[in-house]
């Protein structure tokens, strides 16, 4: 009842005419930056924040909320549209969400996109105001040895994104970890496969990665067969999910959301390893995985669940521990503590009218998002009925900038065009990038934390099974494995994943 | 049985392998190595880069034996045109400016397609010009100049 | 004769164009917008602090000050740009800690102390250190005991090799000779976190993050990183204090301008910057990002990073600490 009191509080402190205009701009300015590649969340904030100064703490942090939201959702937009990736947690959505566009079902993606980001956003609201101090606790309780063993799981289940070739997947996962290494070692501070040039010191963007191998890959791969480009632009059909869509997505959605909420409250993941993750369960728990890659609307569903669900939790460690598990949360965090929320274990008792504020204008700016979204999805769909030839030049045009405002960097364009040519001979000799991504993105973690177990237990290896939750991980890796080798398991392999 | 190698695209992918994991390899013995118990920086990629020789081998092996060709047509004007243009556009950014970069980027982009009509992408340059201007430089206030003086 | 009045003629025609433009480049100044450089991506101390500034120089100067991102190599790439710029007092670098540690740490593609000239330093961010509230010791004294007790046994959480905070620890150890491990992280939020949850001891960081835990009792804090007792903490003894003599690591923030740009500029540039520090807005503002005004001028500034440049090459060479 309390609670209630409370989120009747929180909406009496965030509605008002003034609060939701505020977060109708931040949605739409989050959403149309969003769509433009590198220039993410992060940046549109920290431009912005100067703005939000002079403006009321509760509406200032409404805006900043719905900037967020907005932008996390724009990063899928273009990449169903056109397989740009705005953001690394929307590399999975290409996989089948510009399949479905390639088939006229742009508007079914984008607005499933919508609708899961929406459920999603509810309940990690929800689960916020309900259980945030306590569901952080888990977060204390992960150790080096306890991510280690997560990602181990995560890199073995990458069998699972196979299309065709397994041997050729995980081969491309290897690559994946060692375009990873790329950069300063965290344990040793040794810069490796830098060669000496400053701009690699820090490693290689994640989105300079994925601009280059999908959306440019995609580009040079429609202007070598242009027929085939044709044919997806003129039969675009109905705008919205059917029935039989929404029956199929409805699972997963929950699936994902569940999954984005883990993840989200451990402060060492990123949302790309929430979405990665959610696609390897839909695609495991399909009755016919081989839909996957080729247009399945769980493979959209899931996973824009799922990356949502952890942006928004994300805000559990960042809140309670005063944690930013990113570049976006810590300047969220810095305008916090402008507007007099210090995080922290006391952050609901200290400024709940700020607290309450902030957790109704997250939801506020979710629905604000569907709101929007829902509408403009007929807009989106009909970009695509603009010439090739006009649409390719502008989406080079607006990767190119979006890469170099990252880091106000040419180097990482230069990046981004060897990245261009990779995407295109990984595509001639038939090498699925979509491994190589997880890998790109789990290595570091895996390796980091490797050696920081060893380290911390002096070179003791049974530190990975005496630890009663890394010791889970380890058990189900050890079972992925059998699933995966004995193809007799293989067939009822629903009731293990369960 | 004839093999043909230069259309083959499992050989090539796992040559593709193989050099990057030997050369991964390479790199790394400049790094400590470490042991199992206590690794260094080396010691990962060094693992890595020989999995991946591995790996490379089995991929060229069944490439040998599958003789698959590389399917699909490539173009390789679109291959060459469209990153030389991103590296102009670094090129540009980094010393003449805003302007000049986007449109050397949209008119070397649009030569990279088959149907190139000179009116059409000046339009578009035009269009996308104004755009971006808009939208980056005074919307984002991104600190490019437009022209850069010399 | 003729010919030595004529090249005496010139010499002071030279000097006299010399002096005027310099007086025109500071009566006209600022003549375009300026750039403040931030060598880092948004997000972090630097980055905050710098655009405050911008903000407030925009309003001080009447031109638009832009705030120019240039991330990456710890700082490096972006001070390297602002280190090649005109040095006509448009483009200014907002630098920390991390300025003087690089220079034992990295081969710089700029001359430390020649490239740039000081204009003010802006602000001191202090540091603490705390350890999980399970081990037995109540003061530095009892936690340089229990390191010697066990030595090699105790783990110190840092945020990344060459950070200031693992210099700090680096120079902790050194000056209390104990023996322990500096585990790394990927940042001081994970390091503090791993702490907090008690998988390592100990770990030495930034006052701001780790307050809100030394208040809820997940972090016990035994020392402070400044010369004096920080305001905040006023009950906690600084680590010199409490039986580490000599012992002061601080994060700080100044403002730094490309070498040879004309003294009048940078004594403009500082007397703004004063008034900007001393307003209560940017104080509290300071104060919320735990930081602390912390002012100079051109003339102790350089001393004080050619100072901080020293002590850090020193921890860097008996710490054998590479980042190459």
């Amino acid at each position: 009842m309390e609670l209630l009191g409370n989120v009747i509080f929180g909406f009496s402190v965030a509605l008002s005419l003034q609060n939701l205009l505020y977060c109708f701009i931040g949605v739409l300015v989050g959403t149309l930056i969003g769509v433009l590649p590198g220039i993410g969340p992060m940046a549109t904030i920290a431009m912005l924040m100067p703005l939000t100064f002079n403006v009321p703490p509760v509406a200032a942090l409404i805006m900043l909320a719905g900037i967020y939201y907005g932008a996390m959702y724009g990063g899928s937009t273009t990449s169903i549209l056109v397989n740009l990736p705005g953001e690394t947690a929307s590399v999975v959505t290409c996989i089948d969400g510009y399949q479905m566009a390639r088939q006229g079902r742009a508007g079914a993606a984008l607005a499933i996109a919508a609708i899961g980001s929406f459920f999603a956003g509810t309940v990690c609201t929800l689960l916020i105001a309900l259980f945030g101090p306590p569901l952080a606790e888990i977060a204390l309780k992960f150790g080096s040895p306890e991510y280690f063993s997560l990602m181990l799981m995560g890199l073995v289940a990458a069998a699972v994104l196979a299309h065709g070739d397994m041997v050729k997947s995980l081969a491309m996962v290897v690559m994946g970890l060692l375009l990873g290494i790329v950069g300063a070692d965290v344990n040793s501070g040794i810069k490796r496969f830098s060669f000496g040039v400053y701009e690699l010191a820090d490693g290689i963007g994640v989105v300079v990665i994925a601009v280059g191998v999908f959306a440019v890959g995609e580009i040079i791969s429609n202007l070598s067969d242009p027929e085939e480009r044709q044919v997806f632009t003129s039969k675009v059909t109905n705008l919205f999910p059917t029935k039989e869509d929404l029956k199929q997505s409805f699972g997963a959605i929950v699936r994902g959301t569940a999954v984005g909420a883990f993840f989200g409250v451990l402060p060492g993941t990123t949302p790309a390893i929430a979405s990665f993750s959610s696609y390897m369960v839909e695609k495991k728990l399909a009755k016919d995985p081989s839909r996957f890659g080729r247009g399945a609307i769980e493979g959209v569903a899931g996973p824009e669940s799922a990356n949502n669900a952890d942006a928004q939790c994300k805000f559990i460690p960042m809140l309670t521990l005063g944690i930013p598990a990113s570049g976006t949360m810590a300047l969220m965090l810095g305008a916090l503590m402008i507007y007099g929320i210090t995080p922290g274990p006391g952050v609901m008792t200290e400024k709940p009218d700020l607290f309450w504020g902030l957790i109704a204008s997250m939801w506020i700016g979710n629905v604000m998002l569907v709101v929007l979204n829902l509408p403009l999805v007929g807009m989106w769909v009909s970009l695509l009925k603009v010439p090739y030839r006009l649409l390719f030049p502008a989406i080079m045009l607006f990767s190119a900038i979006g890469i170099y405002s990252v880091n106000n960097s040419s180097f990482d364009i230069y990046l981004m065009a060897v990245f261009g040519i990779l995407g295109i001979v990984w595509r001639m000799l038939e090498c699925s990038p979509v491994p190589m991504m997880l890998g790109f993105v789990l290595g570091p973690m895996v390796e980091e934390n490797l050696r920081r177990a060893l380290q911390v237990s002096r070179g003791d290896p049974s530190v990975f099974v005496t630890r009663p939750i890394s010791l889970g991980f380890i058990v189900a890796t050890v079972l992925i494995l059998i699933v995966m080798v004995l193809p007799a398991v293989r067939k009822r392999r629903g009731d293990i994943t369960d | 049985m004839k093999v043909e190698l230069r259309n083959n695209k499992d050989f090539w992918a796992g040559i593709m392998f193989i050099g990057t994991g030997a050369a991964a390899i390479f790199i790394a013995r400049d790094y400590p190595f470490g042991s199992t118990m206590r690794m260094g920086p080396g010691y990962f990629p060094s693992m890595l880069g020989g999995i991946l020789v591995l790996f490379g081998i089995y991929v060229m092996v069944i490439g040998l034996l599958r003789n698959e060709k590389i399917q699909g047509r490539w173009s390789l004007r679109a291959l060459i045109v469209l990153p030389l243009s991103l590296v102009l556009f670094g090129v540009l950014m980094k010393h003449a400016g805003f302007m000049p970069a986007l449109a050397v980027l949209i008119f070397g982009s649009a030569a990279a397609g088959r149907e190139f009509k000179f009116v059409e992408v000046l339009l578009l340059t035009v269009v996308l010009a104004g755009l971006s201007v808009a939208v980056f430089i005074w919307g984002l206030g991104l600190p490019y100049p437009l022209i850069k003086d010399f | 004769m003729k010919k030595i009045a004529k090249s005496l003629f010139t010499i002071v025609l030279v000097f006299a164009a010399a002096v005027c433009s310099g007086m025109a480049a500071a009566q006209s100044y600022p003549s375009k917008p300026l750039r403040l450089i931030i060598p880092f991506p948004p997000g972090g101390s630097n980055d905050i602090v710098g655009r405050l500034i911008a903000t407030k120089l925009t309003e001080r100067l009447g031109k638009q000050v832009v705030a120019d991102n240039r991330g990456g190599a710890g700082g490096v790439i972006g001070t390297e740009i602002a280190a090649k710029s005109e040095p006509d007092g448009h483009t200014l670098l907002i630098v920390s800690s991390a300025y003087a540690i690089n220079t034992s740490l990295y081969k710089l593609p700029y001359d430390p102390i020649k490239a740039f000239t000081p204009v003010a330093k802006l602000g001191t961010g202090p540091n603490v250190l705390t350890v999980f509230p399970g081990l037995p010791v109540n003061s530095v004294k009892d936690l340089i005991a229990l390191a010697k007790e066990k030595a090699g046994k105790l783990n110190f959480a840092a945020a990344g090799v060459g950070s200031f905070q693992h210099l700090g620890t680096e120079l902790f150890r050194m000056l209390a000779g104990i023996d322990i491990a500096i585990v790394q992280f990927k940042g001081g939020g994970p390091a503090m976190i791993d702490v907090i949850g008690g998988h390592t001891h100990a770990t030495l960081g930034s006052l701001i993050q780790f307050m809100p835990h030394i208040k809820s009792g997940k972090l016990k804090a035994l020392g402070t990183g400044g010369s004096k007792r920080s305001v905040v903490l006023p009950d906690v003894p600084t680590i010199a204090e409490a039986g580490v003599p000599g012992y002061e690591a601080n994060n700080w923030w100044g403002i730094l301008a490309p070498a040879g740009t004309p003294p009048s500029i940078v004594g403009r540039l500082h007397k703004e910057l004063s008034v900007i520090l001393s307003l209560a807005e940017i104080q509290k503002r300071f104060l919320d990002q735990g930081a602390e005004v912390d002012e100079m001028g051109p003339a102790e500034f350089g001393p004080f990073i050619a100072a901080e440049m020293a002590k850090w090459a020193r921890v860097v060479k008996e710490g054998n600490i590479k980042a190459e």
